[in-house]
């Protein structure tokens, strides 16, 4: 499974969304992406990705497209 | 620290009959241990089932997920407050829990981060195995967690 394809599952699973509506998706943009929401995608994304990000990307990871450029940090590479 | 059934009402929101441990043995450095005395008159136990009472399964799992959460609960600031199951994974159930058990809740708190707990946690009767689980939760009003959260 390549890492954007753990990625995406990581939103399906967690927000209930289908992987096609992922690359529009935005912080408040589904009712389940709230403030619990997001701090379990950054939990599946932690354990999924084996890294823990800090405060700052956390409250940047604003949307889809977002979290891939901060995960380039820890060098994962989409 | 040990609670008894006084101390954990001001511990923790949920309230008979949805409060599914007696008094608690042990909670702090990650570990909590609670014990279930479970009696014939349990609301449960004439429904689940006429005949054959035994308790949900799901209900032991929301005892341990109980238990678990006064690791978050009894830290500084987090008295009282409500918890938010958000996950329960690798629940098994062993054998029926019957009128008149003993149930001892024995959880650890796994990880504590960006305000979301994960724990694991194992129910046993007379030292044998009745439950098994692992769980996530969030406290409903969590400062760290609304401060992490984006800015739009």
């Amino acid at each position: 499974m390549t890492n954007l394809e753990k990625y995406t599952n990581v939103f399906v699973e967690t927000l209930q969304v289908n992987a096609e509506q992922c690359e529009k998706l935005k912080y408040q943009g589904v009712e389940l992406w709230d403030s619990v929401g997001h701090m379990t995608l950054v939990a599946a994304i932690e354990d999924v990705f084996d890294i823990m990000l800090d405060t700052d990307d956390i409250i940047d990871f604003s949307s889809f497209e977002k979290g891939k450029e901060i995960l380039k940090k820890y060098d994962i590479e989409f | 620290m040990q609670l008894n059934y006084n101390q954990i009402l001001e511990y923790q929101a949920d309230r008979y009959p949805y409060l599914f441990f007696d008094k608690i043995l042990q909670v702090g450095e990650g570990k909590a241990i609670g014990v279930k005395n479970l009696t014939q008159n349990e609301w449960f136990f004439p429904v689940h089932f006429p005949g054959d009472p035994c308790m949900p399964g799901f209900l032991q799992a929301e005892a341990l997920t109980q238990v678990c959460a006064l690791n978050i609960l009894t830290m500084a600031g987090n008295k009282g407050k409500q918890v938010l199951l958000l996950s329960c994974e690798k629940l098994r159930l062993f054998q029926k829990v019957r009128p008149g058990d003993v149930m001892m809740l024995e959880t650890d708190l796994v990880s504590y981060r960006h305000g979301i707990a994960k724990g694991r946690g194992r129910a046993t009767v007379d030292g044998k195995l009745v439950c098994s689980c692992e769980m996530t939760f969030t406290l409903s009003d969590s400062e760290e967690r609304r401060a992490l959260t984006p800015k739009i």
